[in-house]
This record gives structure tokens, sequence and C-alpha cells, in this order.
């Protein structure tokens, strides 16, 4: 029983395993002089096993009685997390040495991270769940402040550590609610007790557990948080936090709403799709007044998560199957986005001003010309991926006839696109000005051309990503 | 329950009565000793000097980190606790998780040394 | 009348008052003695001859110090936090005393037999830190606070350690309980105790003993030289006889357990005297004279040292003997004989 069991978790295991290893191997023979090695190590051990993960797996498998789950919604979820963890790291590389941040426990973390992440959407029970949601999160505060000697980037870590542990108390509470009410923390047993009429103790925890979640995401109005420790936080890992993690927390989100609470599609429904409102309009309109891109690309976060829940609010199969599409697509959106942040610089300082992008066309218009294909995706203007996927939600919605929530994202897609087009007004029509000097480093060039290019070729046949998330939301909402 | 709980009458009772026996003690010098206070008398001591700041000041960050390594080998001990106590009743699967629990903690421990976080000065 | 002390409820309480009592009087005379008796060995030690005026050789000094106590004046420093300035004394004795309430002395001679009493006094224990950092930080001064967090630092520091080595008895006999783990040492006398097969653990158990209660060669927290007395500097009166009777009951606590964990407790070490409260005694008289002695004959370790022999020796000492001995009772190595021997033997 015990080896079928660790054969269902090895990925997990294997991960876990070269962690703990390379932590050893390091700090016992070059420590910081190992970094650069154990990053592209941790990279390719994420992308092999995404691999494995993706071309293995078959059905639906339970270990440890229920507690850990392996089906074609989690793997789905892993080889999307996996393969952009690698993404962000390989990135992240050249400006983290550069800026001397290069420690060996940076990919350590993120691997460790990752493991979380990974036993995040395959929980099958609320300790698991948690379990998983702390290990990713304890490992994400401590990236969060990695530069230790900058004020921003401490107080960052520190914020998040706070806001996070007052959403794992949150969770916590809920689950033991849910735990309390249902007598069991297994979701298959929460989903019997639940039934098709939820009592109120088990709605409070329900209620609860999903503000944890909500927070985790980054959803209004728990993304408080967001926009600040994205700022402090050194450039690579905000484009860790935007990516696979976001993924991780979304999957996490389906999983119990469907796996635990499932019978009660009704309840949630209204919740999610409050959140999801929330989050769109949140992140359209405050973003409008940023002026630093990692803040706007923060409140760019906090309005595709509303998109990427409005594909869950619609409480169907064809929904999570949207929201996955989405997530998918927000995520290969961003790392592209981020390899150009990364390379924004000036006199060898990183710079995070839009305004620096002036007139940047004239400079560099091939990467400009990237940029705004990415900028236009994520604005959700066709025909790129993004707009294929904002259509995903929407169609998702419409077929739920939440006609209301499709008409409210609609109304708020509009308004975001604004501040999107700005970074290509100042790219193309900004006054003249040579704020931007720094030269990209061929990985992060490659990222960004290639990213940009996903989001136009795409729209062929996204890849055939959509057959694969549909098999995955049969999965789940089955 | 009435059982159980009997058997923990006594640690009250004795609690009771150890407090009682300290405030007893400190009451009877406040009512038997003189009380005669100056302002050199009642000032902090500082080796005969005036104090010269505030004694609530920053300390070095290692004893926050020794509290937190006594953290995490406390719970460690914590969980080693029950596991020990049904250590005859333990399955392999038992016995190996809390191997691996504790080679875990081991290589934190080991990271930590290597680090150095357990040097002072 | 018997049955008015086991059925109803005043009788019940009034019995427990009673024999808490019966505990707690003894015990505090006892170390009003081996207060006496630590000065007393450790002016042996020194060729002088110690307190000797006070009753027959001095027998009553520990009394006229108590009430030299009870007659000085208390100085509450002006900027101290005077409500946690005396509870901190307060504190520091009650734990010391509490944990007394598991401490069997004979075989059922015990007020509370609670399954958990290993971890109940590992929990009090703790507690006592409490007192250390309280004491100083309310003082508001500067010996006291650095002279507690010194001090904290240090207990906590040995207190992993301690609990590791618990464990192994633990191991060994599978119950909490000291009444259970001093009558699984019972057997072939003094061959059937546990400092035989738990051999290293006695002297690591020994010696962190002497740093979690704060004892010479690691009295740090009071080293005199450098920190005046550490976080008791501005204490006076009875809040400083406090602390000072919760250290030693800490140290006496420490002699029990001792007794309980590695030599048999109240049993006899041959077969055919009988065993008793007698043997408890003599043999927590015996701990408490090596701990007076090593205040004699010892020199005060340097604090970096002390944390270096507490985190790089103990610890990874301890956790290894919880391991080895774990593998040894679980896979009955050496043909289970060590197993038998330790483990319900």
């Amino acid at each position: 029983m015990i080896s079928s069991d660790i054969q269902i978790v090895l990925p997990e295991i294997i991960l876990a395993l070269f962690a703990m290893g390379a932590l050893l191997g390091a700090v016992y023979t070059g420590k910081d002089k190992t970094a650069s090695f154990l990053t592209w190590l941790t990279a390719g051990v994420f992308l092999v096993l995404g691999a494995w993960i993706g071309l293995n797996g078959q059905g639906t498998q339970e270990a440890f009685g229920g507690m850990f789950i392996d089906d074609s919604f989690s793997r789905f979820a892993k080889v999307v997390i996996l393969f952009s963890a690698a993404a962000v790291l390989i990135v992240s590389i050249d400006y983290m040495a550069k800026r001397d941040l290069l420690r060996f426990e940076y990919p350590i973390l993120v691997a460790l991270a990752t493991v979380g992440m990974m036993v995040m959407v395959s929980a099958g029970d609320l300790m698991a769940l948690y379990m998983g949601l702390e290990l990713q999160s304890l490992a994400l505060y401590v990236v969060a402040s990695l530069r230790r000697d900058s004020a921003k980037s401490t107080e960052a870590g520190l914020k998040y550590f706070v806001l996070g542990a007052l959403s794992s108390g949150l969770l916590l509470y809920g689950a033991s609610l849910t735990y309390g009410f249902a007598g069991t923390t297994l979701f298959s047993g929460i989903l019997t007790a639940v039934g098709h009429d939820v009592s109120i103790g088990l709605l409070f925890g329900m209620v609860f557990m999903m503000s944890g979640f909500a927070f985790k995401v980054s959803a209004a109005p728990f993304h408080m948080w967001t926009p600040d420790v994205y700022e402090g936080s050194p450039t690579p890992v905000t484009a860790f936090f935007a990516t696979a993690p976001k993924v991780a927390a979304m999957g996490l989100f389906a999983r119990v709403v469907y796996d635990a609470f499932g019978g009660v599609v009704g309840d949630w429904q209204q919740i999610v799709m409050m959140l999801s409102i929330l989050s769109m309009f949140v992140g359209a309109i405050a973003a409008i007044g940023q002026t630093n891109i990692k803040r706007l690309m923060a409140y760019s976060s906090i309005a595709h998560m509303g998109f990427a829940l409005m594909g869950l609010a619609a409480g169907t199969a064809m929904g999570v199957e949207a929201m996955l599409v989405y997530m998918s697509i927000y995520v290969t959106m961003n790392i592209g986005t981020f390899a150009f942040i990364l390379s924004m610089e000036k006199d060898g300082k990183p710079v995070t001003e839009i305004k620096a992008l002036s007139m940047y066309s004239k400079k560099e218009p091939l990467k400009a010309l990237a940029l705004l294909v990415l900028m236009f995706s994520l604005a959700g203007v066709p025909p790129m991926l993004g707009f294929m996927g904002k259509l995903a939600v929407f169609r998702a919605a419409l077929e739920a006839d939440l006609v209301w929530l499709a008409v409210a994202a609609g109304i708020a897609s509009v308004i975001g696109a604004f501040y999107y087009l700005r970074v290509v007004y100042y790219m193309y029509f900004g006054e003249d000005s040579d704020a931007l000097d720094g030269t990209m480093s061929p990985v992060a060039w490659g990222m960004l051309v290639a990213s940009a290019v996903i989001m136009l070729v795409g729209i062929v046949n996204l890849f055939g990503i959509v057959p694969m998330a549909a098999e995955a939301a049969q999965a789940l909402v089955n | 329950m009435e059982e159980m709980l009997r058997e923990y009458l006594p640690i009250i009772v004795f609690l009771g009565l150890a407090i009682a026996i300290g405030l007893i003690l400190v009451l009877a010098a406040v009512v038997v000793a003189v009380r005669n206070p100056d302002p050199e008398k009642v000032s902090a001591y500082e080796c005969g000097f005036n104090a010269f700041d505030d004694a609530r000041m920053k300390f070095d960050v290692r004893f926050y980190l020794v509290s937190i390594l006594f953290i995490i080998f406390d719970l460690e001990v914590a969980f080693l606790f029950p596991w020990a106590v049904a250590f005859k009743d333990l399955s392999m699967v038992g016995f190996w998780s809390m191997m691996v629990f504790l080679a875990v903690l081991t290589i934190g421990f080991a990271y930590e040394w290597k680090k150095g976080a357990l040097e002072w000065e | 009348m018997v049955e008015f002390f086991t059925t109803t409820n005043l009788g019940i309480l009034l019995l427990t008052v009673g024999q808490c009592l019966l505990v707690l009087v003894p015990l505090l005379v006892a170390l009003a003695f081996l207060m006496y008796a630590d000065r007393k060995v450790w002016a042996a030690v020194q060729m002088r001859k110690g307190p000797n005026i006070v009753g027959v050789f001095g027998l009553l000094q520990s009394f006229a110090d108590f009430i030299k106590y009870i007659v000085k004046e208390i100085v509450v420093p002006a900027g101290a936090d005077k409500f946690v300035f005396f509870l901190a004394p307060l504190i520091s004795f009650v734990m010391a005393v509490i944990a007394w309430a598991v401490i069997p002395f004979n075989d059922g001679w015990v007020l509370a037999d609670i399954n958990v009493a290993i971890l109940y006094v590992f929990a009090i224990s703790s507690l006592e830190v409490y007192g250390v950092i309280m004491g100083g930080w309310a003082s508001n001064s500067k010996y006291p606070f650095l002279g507690s967090l010194r001090s904290a630092a240090q207990m906590i520091s040995y207190e992993v350690s301690i609990g590791l080595i618990i464990i192994g008895v633990i191991i060994s006999t599978g119950s909490m309980n000291f009444g259970d783990i001093v009558r699984a040492q019972d057997g072939y006398g003094i061959l059937s105790w546990y400092f035989i097969p738990h051999f290293p653990m006695l002297f690591l158990f020994f010696i962190s003993a002497l740093a979690e209660t704060n004892r010479p060669p690691f009295d740090l927290p009071e080293a005199e030289s450098e920190l005046v007395a550490g976080y008791q500097v501005e204490y006076s009166s009875t809040p400083f006889l406090l602390f000072m009777i919760g250290e030693l009951t800490a140290v006496v606590l420490m002699c029990a357990l001792v007794s309980l964990l590695f030599l048999g407790g109240w049993l006899s070490p041959v077969e055919f005297l009988p065993d008793g409260i007698l043997w408890m005694v003599a043999k927590m008289v015996f701990c408490f004279f090596i701990f007076a002695m090593v205040k004699a004959i010892t020199p005060r370790y340097r604090y970096d040292q002390l944390m270096r022999l507490g985190w790089k020796v103990f610890l990874p000492m301890s956790l290894a003997w919880v391991v080895l001995v774990s593998f040894l009772a679980k896979f009955e190595v050496l043909g289970g004989f060590w197993a038998r021997w330790v483990i319900g033997g």
C-alpha cells in the first residue's frame, strides 16, 4: 500500500529530495559560487519533471487514503507550474547575477515552493492542502526579502509574511470549522457531509477558506498586499509571484470548491462572482494611476485573477476548462512581459518607471514590437492569444446564464485596456528620451520574443491545450 | 473524564499553595521591612554611573536566531514524545516516517551549522 | 471519617491540600539544608570553614538568611515595570515548585499520578524561562537585561538536548509516567538501571541540567565579573529570595530527574535490601553533592563555548542517540539483547 502511495507522489518526493540534496551540496561546497549552476539545474529538473508528469500520467489515482489526488486536473496545473517556474528561473539568472543577488538558496527556495504548489493542486484533504500551502508560502516569504539590504525588499517580505499569516489564519479557521461540522478532513468526506444543502457552520467554514484562497490568488478585496510586494521584491521574484503560485492557488481554489463543496455550487458561486467582479474592477481602475511598471503588473494580475475567477464562477466543467486555459495564457504572457521588465535598466541600475519607456520603439523596434504584442494580448485585443482566453471565460459565463457578469467583465476589460495601451503609447508616441540603455540577455530576449510569437501564432489552435484543459476540467467537476 | 480530571487536582492545589507561599513571602517583606526609597537608591544600577540611556535597547540578532532554532527543535521533541510512548506498537511506516522527519530536520541543522548560524563571536 | 476524605468533594480537597503540604514543607525545609550543604561543600573544597556560627555547625544558617531577607527593604527601580517586576520572581518560584507535583518519592507516593508526567515537567521547566526574561526586562536596567537574554538563550539551548535525552528513556519504557519508568528499571538491582544502557546520556543529561539551571560552570547569567548578578541585579529582599529558592528548587528537581530516569528512583541497588524512599533521597543527595562539587571545582565557561557545546555537541549527540536507540529497539540488534534489556525487560 505504502509503496504504491509513494509511486503516486514520486514527482513531489523527487523534487523535495533534490531541494534538500542541493541545499546540502551547495552549502558544503562552493556556497554562492554554485548558485548559477544550481539555478540551471533546478530549472532542468522542473522541465524534466513537468514533461514526465505531462506525458506519463494516466487516469485518476489516490494516495494515502485520498489525501493526495493525482488526476488530469492536477497534472495540467503541475505542468503549467513547473514550466513557468523553470522559465522564471532561467530568465532571472542574468538579473540576479548582475545585482549580486544570486544566492544558492534562491533556486532551492523556488524548488521548495514548487513542491508546495504541487501538493496544493493535488490536495485531497484539508491537511494536505494546508501543508502544501504553507510550504509554498513560507518559501515565498523568504524569497520576497531576498535583497536583505534593501528596505523595500524586506518590507515586501515582512508585509507578505504578516498578511500571509493572517490569511493562513483565516483559512485554518475555516478549515477547522469545516472539519468540526463535517467530521472529516477528507474532501470526499466533506462532499458527502455537505450534501446538497450546506449547514450554517459549514457555510462559515467554506467562506473563511475561500477568503484565504482569495488572498493567495490576490483577488479583491484581499489584494492589498499585491502591489507593495510586487514592487518591493526583486523583479525575478515578482515574476515568479505573478506566475506559478497564482496557478497553484487557483488550482487549489477550484479543487476545494468542487471536490469538497461540489454539491452546493449555488452557495459558493455567489462569492466567486463577487470576488471576480471586484478584482476585475479594482485591477482595472487602480492600475490607471500607476507609474511603476511592477505595480502596474500587480494590478494587472489582480484584474486577470478576476477574469480567471469568472470561469470558476460559471460553476460548470466548461468554466473550469476556461479558467485553466486562461491561466495558461496568462502565465505565458507574464513570463514574456517580465523578461522584458527584467532588462529595463539605465546605467546598470534597474528602472521600473513606465515613463522610461518613452520612444523605446525607435531604439529597439523588435523588442518594442514584442512588448506591444504582449500588452495587446494582456489587454485582450484580438487577434492575440489573450483575447482567446477572455473569450473562453466569457463564453463559460454566458453559457451559465451569468450575462450580467459577462457584461461587467466586458466593461472592466475596456477600462483595463487603457493602461496597457498607455505603455504602448509611451513606447511609440512618447516624448523623446534615452531613458533605457540596458542590453538584454539572450535568454530573456528569447523568452520575450517566444512569448510574443506564441501570442500571435497560438490563436490557430492554442497549441492543443484546450482538449487537455477540457479533460482536466472533466476530471475535477465529475 | 471525572477520574482523569481528579488526577490533576493535586497540581491545581499545589499551584495554589505555591502562589500563596510566594505572595506571603513578598508581602511579609512589604509589611516587615523598612521602606525608605531615595532617588539614588531607586535608579538603575550601572556600576555607580548614572544610567547612560534607556535599557530597552537593541540587542544581538543571534538571540533571536537561537530562539527560532529552539522552537524548531522543541517542536521536534514535542513530536517525538507521543511517538516514543507508542514505540512498541509502532508499525514500520510509523517508525520510518519519524526517521524521515528527523532526517529532514537534520538537513536543516547541517545547513544552519554550515551557514554559521551557530557561531558566537 | 475515612469516607469523608475519599467521597465528599470537600474531603478530597482537604486531603489533597494535606498531601501537598506533606510534600511542600519537607521540600522547602530540605532546601534550606541543601543550601547549607552546598556552601559547606564549596567551603571544604577551598579549605575554608563555611557557615559555622548560627546553630550547631552553622546548621541554621539558611534560616537566619531567610529572616534576614524578610527584613530587608524591597528596592524597586524607578523605571521598572512594577507589575512584571514582582511577577517575575513569583513565576520563577511557582514554576520550580509545582513541577514537584508529579515526582514520586516511593512506589505510589506521588501527588498527581498523571500519565504525561515527564511532558508536564518538561513544559513547566520551559516556563521557568519566563521568570528570567520578565525579571530582566522589568528591571529596566542594562545588566539585568543582558543577563536575562543570555540566561534565556542558555536555558532554551540546553532544553532541547534534555528533551531528546528524555525521549531515549521514554522509548525504553513506553511511558511518560515516572512510576512506570522506575518500575521498568526493576529487576537485577543496579544492573537494570538505565544509566548502563543509556550511559552517555547520563552525562549529557547531567551537564545539560547544570546549564539549564544556570549552575556553575554555566552560571554566565550571573557572571559577577561582567554582568554583576545578571537578571537579579535590581532585586532585593524576598523577591530575590524567591529567585534563589526557585533556582535551587530547579537544581534539586534535576537531581530527582536524574535519580528517576537513570538511577532507578527508589529501587535498591542490591536485591537483598528493600526498596524505599531512603534510596530515592540518598540518590538525590548524591546528585546534589555532585552538583555542589562541580560548582566548587570547575572554572566558568565562556559564552560562545557554552553555546557551541549546547548546539554543536549536545544536540547532535542526543539526536544521534535517539536514532540509535530506536534502531536498536526496532530491529532487535544484537539478538535483541539490548532491546530486551531496555524495552520492557
